[in-house]
C-alpha cells in the first residue's frame, strides 16, 4: 500500500471517525452538564433574539473596544475566511468533496485560491509570532496553542507544496499528495482535543452570552 | 456634595481596624484546599464549560481591562484571573478530564495564595471583558467564583474578611449598624423630613447601605424627600444595611431576609439605595437563591427616580445656570444590571447638558474600586493606575462635573482625585434631583 492509498483509505477512515466521535463526545460532555436556569424577572424579553444577535455582533466589537485589537480582530477574521476560500473553493479539492460528498460546487480560478491560502498561510504564522512574543500571550498560552497552529499549518504547507511540485528529498508527487493528505488526517485527529473545537463551541458561547445580557438589558 | 477628608479618615480608620479583625484560618492547608476546590465544583454548571471550552486564548480580553490597560502587566489579563478554576474544571468536570490529568497540574494553595491579589485587587467584576470576548466567553461571573473558592480557603484579603466578620459578629457593616442608622433617622427627621422605619406594610420597602450611614446621609436624605414628595407608601428596613458578596452563606441569608421582610409587608417593590453591587445581588441572583422569581420588583433609586420622572409622576425644576456635566455608569447597574437611560433622563430633566464619556454606557470603564477593591488598602496604587483611565475620560468631555448613581464608585472617585490633585466634582444624580423638585 502506498502513502497515498494509506491516507486515502484507512488513515482518512479513522481519521473521520476520531473526529466525529470526539467532537460528539466533546459537545455532549459540555452540554450535558448540569445548567442553572435564571429564574429573575427578565429586564427585556426576545433572550432568543439576544443570543442570536450576540452570533452576529461578536463578530463587530464595540467601537471604544475594537480600537485596542485592530490586528487581532482583523487578522482572526481575515484568517478564517481565507482558509475557508482555499479550502472549498480550490478546483483540486473538489474531487474530493465530490467523492465524499456526493455533489459539488463552483470554484474559484486557482491562482485566487492560492492566494487566499497564502494569505491564510501568512497569517497564521504571523498570529504564531505574535503568541510567542507578547507577554499577554504567552501569558496565557498552552501546548494546545501551539500544537494547534501548527497542525493547520501542515496542511497548507504541504498543499502548496504539491500543487507547486516542491518535492523534498526526492519524493514522488503522489507521495507528496499523500503526505498533504495525512496532514489533514492528523488535523481531524487533533480537532476534538484542542483549541479547534471553538468552530463549534463559539456560536453556542456566544448565543448564551448573548441572552444572558439581553435578560439585563445589555446589547451583548 | 462635595469630597472631604473624612470620609476618607473614616474610610482608613475603619478599614484598617478590619484588617485586624481576622486571624490566622484555623483549617490544615489541605481542608482550605478542598473546600475551594468544593466551591468551584459546585457552582461550574454548563454555561461555564462552554465558556471554558471555546476560550482560544486570543487575549483580547487584557485590552478590555483597566487594570491591564493601567500598567501593561500580563498578569492582569482577566482569562488569566481564573486559571486555578480552569484547572478544576479540566481535570474534574470537562469531557476530556481522563486525559488533562495527565497533562493539567492539579491546583495548589501556593497557587490559590498568587491568586489572591489578581482576583481581589486586580479585577472589580466590572464586566467590561465579558463584552469583548469574541467567543461571547463571561469571565466576570467566574471571577466570582474565584472569589468565593479564596474566601473558603481562608484567602479574603484583610480587610474583606474583617467586614465579612463584623457583619457576622456584630451586624454591622464598616461600623454602621441598626443604632446608626436609626440615629440617622431621627437627625433627618429633627430636620423635616420623615422616615418611616420597620413599618408593618407599605407598597415600598426602601434599603439603605453603610456608605449612606457613615459617609454620604444626604443620598438618604434626598431618597427620602424624593418618596415624600410622590407621597408613596413607604417604608425603610432598618435590620440590614448592606450586602457583602464574599462570604456566599451570608449573603445568602441576608438576601432571604430581605426577601422576607419585603413580602412580609405586602410590598410591590424593593428599592435599592445608590449602592452598586445590591443591585444585580437582589434584582438578579436572589432568584437564583430562592428557586422563584421575586414577588415584587426591585429598582435602584436611580433607575426609579428616572422611570418617575420619565412617566411624568415625579416634577423637577431645571438647575439654575445648567451646566455641563458627564455621567458615570456604575458598572452593577450599567453593564450587570441595565440601567442606562433612567439617569440619563433625570439629567435632561434636570436641564443639565450632558456631555458622554468615549466609554459610556455598557463600555464605560469601572471607577477601579468596585466589587470591594476600595476597601483593599494594599491595592491603592493598582486602584489608582485604573483611576486615571477614567479621568482621561473624564477630562476629554471638558464636563466638570460627574455625577453617578452609587456611592462606592463616588467614594473611590473622591479618593482618587484627592490623590491626584484632580478637582472635578463627583455628586450624587439623586440628590441632584431632590434638590430640584417642583412644587
Amino acid at each position: 500500500m502506498s502513502i497515498l492509498e494509506f491516507a486515502r483509505g484507512p488513515a482518512f477512515q479513522v481519521a473521520l471517525v476520531v473526529f466525529v466521535f470526539g467532537v460528539c463526545w466533546r459537545l455532549a460532555g459540555v452540554f450535558l452538564m448540569v445548567r442553572r436556569f435564571d429564574r429573575s424577572k427578565p429586564r427585556r424579553h426576545a433572550l432568543v433574539a439576544g443570543g442570536l444577535r450576540a452570533i452576529v455582533m461578536r463578530s463587530l466589537p464595540p467601537h471604544e473596544l475594537e480600537k485596542k485589537i485592530v490586528f487581532q480582530h482583523v487578522s482572526g477574521y481575515a484568517w478564517h475566511l481565507a482558509f475557508f476560500v482555499s479550502l472549498l473553493f480550490f478546483a483540486p479539492h473538489l474531487p474530493f468533496f465530490k467523492q465524499f460528498l456526493g455533489f459539488g460546487w463552483p470554484t474559484l480560478p486557482n491562482t485566487v485560491a492560492l492566494l487566499s491560502g497564502a494569505v491564510a498561510l501568512a497569517i497564521l504564522l504571523a498570529l504564531l509570532w505574535r503568541r510567542a512574543t507578547r507577554p499577554v500571550m504567552r501569558q496565557i498560552s498552552t501546548l494546545d496553542d501551539y500544537l494547534s497552529v501548527i497542525v493547520v499549518i501542515l496542511p497548507l504547507a504541504t498543499g502548496f507544496m504539491t500543487y507547486a511540485r516542491v518535492l523534498p528529498f526526492g519524493v514522488r508527487y503522489e507521495n507528496m499528495l499523500g503526505v498533504h493528505l495525512l496532514s489533514i488526517c492528523l488535523l481531524l485527529v487533533w480537532f476534538p482535543f484542542g483549541k479547534l473545537m471553538h468552530l463549534f463551541l463559539a456560536f453556542p458561547a456566544r448565543f448564551q452570552a448573548g441572552a444572558l445580557l439581553k435578560r439585563k438589558g445589555v446589547e451583548a | 456634595m462635595s469630597a472631604t477628608t473624612a470620609q476618607f479618615d473614616w474610610l482608613r480608620t475603619t478599614l484598617s481596624a478590619l484588617g485586624r479583625r481576622v486571624g490566622l484560618s484555623t483549617n490544615t492547608d489541605q481542608e482550605r484546599l478542598d473546600k475551594a476546590r468544593a466551591v468551584m465544583l459546585g457552582e461550574l454548571d454548563a454555561s461555564h464549560a462552554a465558556y471554558l471550552e471555546t476560550c482560544i486564548h486570543c487575549g483580547m480580553c487584557a485590552d478590555a481591562c483597566h487594570f491591564y490597560l493601567g500598567t501593561n502587566e500580563a498578569k492582569y489579563t482577566p482569562i488569566w484571573k481564573v486559571e486555578p478554576l480552569k484547572k478544576v474544571y479540566q481535570r474534574e468536570l470537562g469531557p476530556l478530564r481522563l486525559l488533562q490529568r495527565a497533562v493539567v497540574p492539579d491546583i495548589t494553595l501556593a497557587e490559590l495564595e498568587a491568586w489572591q491579589p489578581l482576583v481581589f485587587d486586580a479585577c472589580t467584576e466590572c464586566g467590561r471583558c465579558d463584552l469583548m470576548c469574541p467567543m461571547g466567553i463571561q469571565i466576570s461571573p467566574m471571577i466570582g467564583i474565584m472569589r468565593r473558592a479564596l474566601a473558603a480557603a481562608d484567602l479574603l484579603p484583610a480587610e474583606l474578611a474583617g467586614a465579612a466578620d463584623e457583619q457576622k459578629q456584630l451586624g454591622s457593616v464598616l461600623g454602621a449598624g441598626k443604632a446608626e442608622l436609626l440615629a440617622l433617622v431621627t437627625d433627618l427627621e429633627r430636620a423635616a423630613i420623615p422616615v418611616p422605619v420597620d413599618l408593618p406594610a407599605a407598597e415600598i420597602v426602601l434599603l439603605t447601605s453603610a456608605l449612606d450611614v457613615k459617609a454620604y446621609p444626604d443620598s438618604l436624605r434626598a431618597t427620602a424627600r424624593i418618596l415624600n414628595k410622590l407621597k408613596l407608601s413607604w417604608t425603610l428596613l432598618s435590620h440590614s444595611v448592606e450586602l457583602l458578596g464574599t462570604g456566599e452563606s451570608l449573603k445568602e441569608l441576608h438576601v432571604r431576609r430581605i426577601i422576607d421582610e419585603t413580602v412580609r409587608r405586602g410590598a410591590k417593590t424593593l428599592l435599592l439605595p445608590e449602592c452598586g453591587h445590591a443591585y444585580p445581588a437582589l434584582r438578579f441572583d436572589s432568584a437564583h437563591l430562592i428557586g422563584e422569581a421575586l414577588p415584587f420588583t426591585v429598582y435602584s433609586i436611580a433607575e426609579f427616580v428616572g422611570r418617575e420622572i420619565q412617566d411624568g409622576r415625579l416634577k423637577v425644576k431645571p438647575e439654575a445656570g445648567g451646566g455641563a456635566v458627564t455621567y458615570h455608569d456604575p458598572c452593577k447597574l450599567g453593564r450587570h444590571g441595565g440601567v442606562f437611560e433612567e439617569p440619563r433622563a433625570a439629567i435632561r430633566a434636570l436641564g443639565l447638558e450632558l456631555r458622554e464619556m468615549e466609554s459610556h454606557g455598557r463600555t464605560n470603564y469601572c471607577c477601579g474600586g468596585g466589587g470591594g477593591q476600595f476597601m483593599i488598602g494594599r491595592a491603592a496604587p493598582l486602584r489608582q493606575r485604573a483611576f486615571e483611565i477614567k479621568m482621561r475620560e473624564v477630562d476629554d468631555t471638558g464636563a466638570p462635573k460627574v455625577l453617578t448613581a452609587c456611592n462606592s464608585c463616588r467614594l473611590n472617585y473622591q479618593n482618587g482625585a484627592a490623590e491626584a490633585n484632580w478637582h472635578t466634582s463627583v455628586e450624587s444624580l439623586v440628590e441632584h434631583v431632590a434638590a430640584h423638585l417642583a412644587d
